[in-house]
Formats: C-alpha cells, sequence, structure tokens
C-alpha cells in the first residue's frame, strides 16, 4: 500500500496546500522586491509532486528497493501493533485531560501508559504518575520560571 | 590566538565546568538508556538551555552530544543494542567479546578510541572552522543560496533509505518553514487565523516530536524485546599488545570519521561504518570481525566521536548542520539569536572557541566516566520502558509549551510525532524533515535576497563561479551514486556474470 498509497496521499496534500497558496495575499508589482509570498511554498510544493511522481514511477515499474523500504515494507505487512495504536488512543484522554490541567493530564497518560505496557509495581506507578511531574512542575516553575496554564491542581500552588 | 585563550578564559569558570561535568554524565545516562540517543536527548535539553547564556546553553547541547555518541557503545557491548545508531558496529564485535568475559576489555577499547577520535575531531574543527568560515566570509546571498541548496542535496545519503524518500522528507520541512509571516513581504501563510503561528512553527516543538515522541511510538511496538546484560567486573585499559593492534585503526578512523562529519548531513552513524568497514579491509585478520576483533571496537568508536567535532565544522562555519543532533544544537544556536556563519569567527570569536574548547573538554572526560562509570551506567541500560518513557513523555510535553508557554506546541509536538512514527514506518527518515526545517527559512531568505541583488534574473546565478560549484556538488550528491553504479558497476563483467 505504502509504495503507491503514500506517494498519492502526498500529491492529493500537495493539492490542497497549492490551492491554499493562491488564497495568499498578493504585493502589488510596484511594491514587490524579490518573490510573491506564494511563490517559494509552491515551488516547494511542485518538487515534493515532482519526487512523489518518481516514486510512483519506481513503484509501477518495480525498481530496486532500498533497504529501509525493504523493511517498511515488511513492517506494514504485519500492520501497525495493536499496543501503538493503543497507546495512541491515550493521547486522546491526555488531549481531555490537559485543558483542565496539564498535570492532571500528564499524569493520567503515564499512569496510563505504564498500566498499558505491562507494569503494575506501585512504586513505578508512583513514580511516572505522581513524582516525575511534580519534579518537572516544580524544575520549570522554580528554576527555568515557566508560567504554567492555571488548573485544577497548578491552582493550588499558583493559589 | 586571542579568540583562543578567550574562548579558555570562558570555559574555565568553575560553575561551568561543574555543568559541562553534569551534562557528561546525563549525555552518558541518555545514550546509555534504551531508544534515547544524541539527537533525541539534545531535543528534550533544548527548553532546559533556553533561559540561560549562550555559552552554557551550547556547550552543554554539544556535551550531550559527544557523551551521548560515546555511551551508545555501553549498550552495545552489554546488552547488543545500540545505545544510538552510530554504535550499531560496535555491537558486531563488542558483544561477542563480552560473552568471552571480556566485557571490561571490550569498553576499555571502546573508551579510549572515543577519547582519542574525539580529541582529534575537535583540534580538527579549531583549525578549519575558522578556515572554513574565513573562506565563506565574502560569500554573497546568491553564494549561500547555492551553498544551502547543496546542504539539502546531502539529505538524499542519509541512511540507508531511499534517496528520494529522504529528498521529500527535506522539502516537506522546507514547507513547515514557510509557515508563518513571510520575511520580506510580511504577508502571513499557512497560520490559519492563529496568532502563536504567525512567526512560525517552533524548531522545540517539532525536534521534540519528531525524536521523543514518534521514539515512544516505536518503543510501543518492542515491549516484547527482552535485554540481558552481560556481566562484567572492570573496565580496564587496553593493553600494550592491543594498542599495537589497533593504534593505526584508531588514526585511520578518526580522520574517516573528523571527514565524513564535516560533509553536511551526515553524521556518526555513517562515519562508524565506513570506518568499520575500512577497519576490517586493512586488518590482517579481517575473519575475526564479527566473532569479538578488538580491531573492530576500535575502528567503529574512534570514527563515531570522531565525526561529532567534524560535524560541528560546517554547522558553525557555514549554518549548514553537519548531522542530525547538529541540526538541533543549530537550532539551540537560532533560538539563542546566535548567527552560525563566517561572522561567528569574526564578531562571536569567544563564543566558538568556548565551545570548541568545552568539547575538548568532555572527550578528556571521557577517560574517567568511560574508565570508572561505565559499570554503573551499564545498570542504567536495564530501566524498563515502562517506566522510561512516561516520564520522556512528560518532560516532552513540558519542554514544547516551555519556550513560548503555549498550548499550541504541545499540540504540535504531538502532531509531529504521529508524523514522525508513520514516516518511520512508511520508510521515510524523519532527519530530513528536521534539517528542512532548519534550513528552509534561510534557503527562502537567501532566495529572496539573490533575487532581488540580482534583479530577478536567477539565471545569472549561473555566472557566479563558487555558485557553479556549489550547483555541481549538488548535482553529484544527487545522481553522482546512480550515475557511478551505471556506468562502472554494471560494466563490471565479473559482477554482471554475479562471480
Amino acid at each position: 500500500m505504502s509504495k503507491l498509497g503514500v506517494p498519492i496521499a502526498l500529491i492529493l496534500f500537495c493539492g490542497l496546500a497549492y490551492w491554499q497558496t493562491t488564497q495568499f495575499d498578493r504585493v502589488p508589482p510596484i511594491l514587490l522586491r524579490g518573490m510573491q509570498p506564494a511563490d517559494f511554498p509552491q515551488l516547494v510544493l511542485f518538487l515534493i509532486v515532482g519526487l512523489s511522481g518518481l516514486l510512483i514511477y519506481r513503484a509501477v515499474r518495480g525498481a530496486d528497493d532500498a533497504p529501509s523500504e525493504r523493511q517498511a515494507a515488511a513492517e506494514e505487512s504485519t500492520g501497525v501493533p495493536s499496543s501503538v495504536w493503543k497507546t495512541m488512543g491515550l493521547f486522546l484522554v491526555f488531549a481531555l485531560l490537559a485543558p483542565i490541567d496539564l498535570f492532571l493530564g500528564l499524569g493520567a497518560f503515564a499512569l496510563c501508559l505504564t498500566l498499558l505496557w505491562g507494569e503494575r509495581r506501585p512504586w513505578a506507578l508512583l513514580l511516572v504518575a505522581v513524582v516525575a511531574p511534580a519534579l518537572v512542575f516544580f524544575l520549570f516553575d522554580q528554576v527555568f520560571e515557566v508560567r504554567f496554564p492555571r488548573g485544577l491542581l497548578t491552582n493550588v500552588w499558583y493559589g | 590566538m586571542e579568540p583562543l585563550i578567550a574562548g579558555l578564559v570562558a570555559i574555565a569558570d568553575p560553575e561551568l565546568l561543574v555543568l559541562i561535568f553534569a551534562a557528561t554524565l546525563a549525555g552518558v545516562i541518555i545514550g546509555a538508556l534504551p531508544g534515547l540517543n544524541a539527537t533525541t536527548g539534545a531535543a528534550l535539553l533544548l527548553p532546559f538551555t533556553i533561559t540561560m547564556d549562550p555559552i552554557p546553553a551550547i556547550a552543554i547541547l554539544t556535551t550531550i552530544y559527544c557523551a551521548a555518541t560515546f555511551a551508545g557503545a555501553i549498550t552495545a557491548i552489554l546488552i547488543n543494542t545500540p545505545g544510538t545508531s552510530a554504535s550499531a558496529t560496535t555491537c558486531l564485535d563488542g558483544y561477542p567479546l563480552a560473552q568471552r568475559g571480556e566485557a571490561g576489555r571490550a569498553l576499555g577499547m571502546a573508551t579510549v578510541s572515543s577519547t582519542f577520535g574525539g580529541i582529534v575531531s575537535v583540534l580538527c574543527l579549531m583549525a578549519a572552522a575558522p578556515l572554513m568560515a574565513g573562506a565563506a566570509y565574502n560569500f554573497a546571498p546568491p553564494e549561500y543560496f547555492a551553498l544551502t541548496i547543496f546542504g539539502l542535496s546531502m539529505l538524499a545519503t542519509i541512511g540507508d533509505g531511499s534517496p528520494v524518500k529522504n529528498l521529500i522528507a527535506g522539502a516537506l520541512g522546507v514547507l513547515v518553514a514557510t509557515v508563518g509571516k513571510d520575511l520580506l513581504t510580511t504577508v502571513e501563510r499557512f497560520t490559519y487565523g492563529m496568532s502563536e503561528l504567525t512567526e512560525g512553527v517552533g524548531f522545540v516543538p517539532v525536534m521534540i516530536g519528531l525524536f521523543g515522541i514518534s521514539e515512544l511510538l516505536v518503543q510501543a511496538e518492542r515491549l516484547t524485546v527482552e535485554r540481558r546484560r552481560v556481566m562484567m567486573k572492570a573496565v580496564r585499559l587496553p593493553s600494550r599488545d592491543d594498542y599495537r593492534k589497533v593504534w593505526k585503526t584508531i588514526l585511520r578512523s578518526s580522520g574517516i570519521g573528523t571527514f565524513i562529519g564535516i560533509l553536511p548531513a551526515e553524521g556518526a552513524t555513517v562515519a562508524s561504518m565506513i570506518g568499520y568497514n575500512e577497519a576490517r579491509r586493512w586488518s590482517k585478520t579481517p575473519e575475526e570481525f564479527g566473532k569479538g576483533a578488538i580491531e573492530g571496537i576500535a575502528g567503529s568508536e574512534a570514527a563515531n566521536n570522531s565525526a561529532t567535532g567534524g560535524a560541528m565544522v560546517p554547522t558553525l562555519a557555514l549554518g549548514i548542520p553537519g548531522s542530525p543532533t547538529a541540526a538541533v544544537i543549530l537550532a539551540g544556536l537560532m533560538i539563542h539569536g546566535l548567527q552560525p556563519g563566517p561572522t561567528m569567527f569574526t564578531e562571536q570569536a569567544d563564543f566558538a572557541f568556548a565551545i570548541f574548547w568545552a568539547m575538548l573538554f568532555v572527550n578528556l572526560l571521557f577517560i574517567f566516566v568511560g574508565l570508572f562509570g561505565a559499570k554503573i551506567f551499564a545498570r542504567i541500560t536495564l530501566v524498563p520502558v515502562q517506566v522510561l518513557w512516561p516520564i520522556v513523555f512528560t518532560f516532552s510535553i513540558v519542554g514544547a509549551y516551555a519556550l513560548d508557554q503555549s498550548f499550541l506546541d504541545i499540540w504540535i509536538a504531538i502532531g509531529a510525532g504521529f508524523l514522525g512514527y508513520f514516516m518511520r514506518r512508511f520508510g521515510y527518515s524523519v532527519v530530513p524533515l528536521a534539517i528542512g526545517l532548519i534550513l528552509g527559512g534561510i534557503l527562502e531568505k537567501r532566495l529572496g535576497q539573490s533575487l532581488i541583488m540580482l534583479d530577478d534574473q536567477w539565471w545569472l546565478m549561473l555566472t557566479r563561479p563558487l555558485c557553479l560549484l556549489f550547483f555541481a556538488l549538488t548535482f553529484l550528491a544527487l545522481f553522482g551514486p546512480a550515475l557511478w553504479r551505471r556506468f562502472f558497476i554494471q560494466r563490471d563483467p565479473l559482477k554482471s556474470t554475479g562471480e
């Protein structure tokens, strides 16, 4: 699938991006020095389309693959492992909780990830879900003076 | 001479030396941890350096680069898993030696070779970077444009991937660099009304996503991989016999590594492969390679560590990253408002030489860290990924947020992580994308300036000798390997008959 699917997806993406470049403001010729704002991105998009076309040509012609392509093809034949899909799903947990509190989201994600990956020891769960996020928070807040967004937990510190 | 001494004075600050020592330990830990490497480590630590002064900030990043590259050998020798891709060839002979009960000897050889290779490359860096910068001092925008094109063309040869795929990834990086306000016309592009994107997509969240979060997803695939550490008593210096056997190999690999490092975009991985192959080719006992040849370790480790100094030559002198980690360091330089290139050696020479001294100091530290600390660091290799990666995730997200204190950067990092994972899965390297992102802005700026300078007659670039030289090198980088195969390899009668 990747041999043809990815280059075709890239060409479609470039088509969409090209359309967006046509919506950029244009500088009147009398004020223009150098290029129009859309010129350079369009040049790059043409390059990507050309290279993707070359990939399609090579795939159709059955040209020799580089070792990484053979490896990618082998991996693809087995599909994305379920552990990866589940890990990706956990990002949804983070996305839902982070707006409530960034560190709540981080702690919950870390806890769920550790459990998902098979770790059950209490010290490990406590370390990744509570100790590490708390240490990171105080390190950045106190040493690097980073102000984190207010939330359920950070409000306890910020008052 | 004056900047050389000024740089030494700047680095002699005890507080900075302690910081470099701490960064060395951190770098060794990063290099020894499964899945983390110099590039990921530098990307993760980049946010920590933002509030620092430029000298300690860049010194920390270069220290991480050198130390993590060195530490890759520890996991390669003890658990047959290269801590960094640059140590992949060290596994071939290091692990068999460790299995024979000679882990200490193997690590000792790795330490000595790495230290020697690193020192040679830093000395070359001290000599070559100012010379290269001096040669580039009179470059006008067209020459810089042609040079950047050459740097990007070298992306084609990164790793063992398809050159076309590498170039696509690089072009995607350049495209991402066009997000935000156009420098020449101030027109907004691809910002979708988000004010955070006006200044463009930040390097830090993209780097963290591409190298950190995508690796987390890769690790999710490898949960069942079992790692067993070979026991060892102590690391010991190589014997006189070992030295007699390997001194030529170390010298040769140091030269190879430094040269490969200087080439734009090529890094320690390519250097170690060539260093190892050359060690085998010149060896009196090539049949021992792969079964525990001490020369194999020396060839690989001297080459990969010497590539670190070499990679900093084009990074500092021309603003073209010499390796993936150098690309992160380049991003760090830009975040601190420093302009890598010839002017660095005239206007910020003290800074440049302070970085060189820091790298030299780090390489000397390897002797102590390698000989006395390897046994301790070896234990780190067995930290469970179930504990390590959730903590890395926490650092990644907070690091992505810290620079601009923007939630959007968190989503960009996660998006870049997903993109990076699927790119790797489909055989696209993420390194060209990162380098394309860094060079994209420079490329567009130089092209715009060139067009203004040449009155929109771009073809006049071809009348400038240096531009022609860089375009010729670009042609060679892109088509040289194919032409070589076509005209030399296919016509070889032995090859064509399969003998």
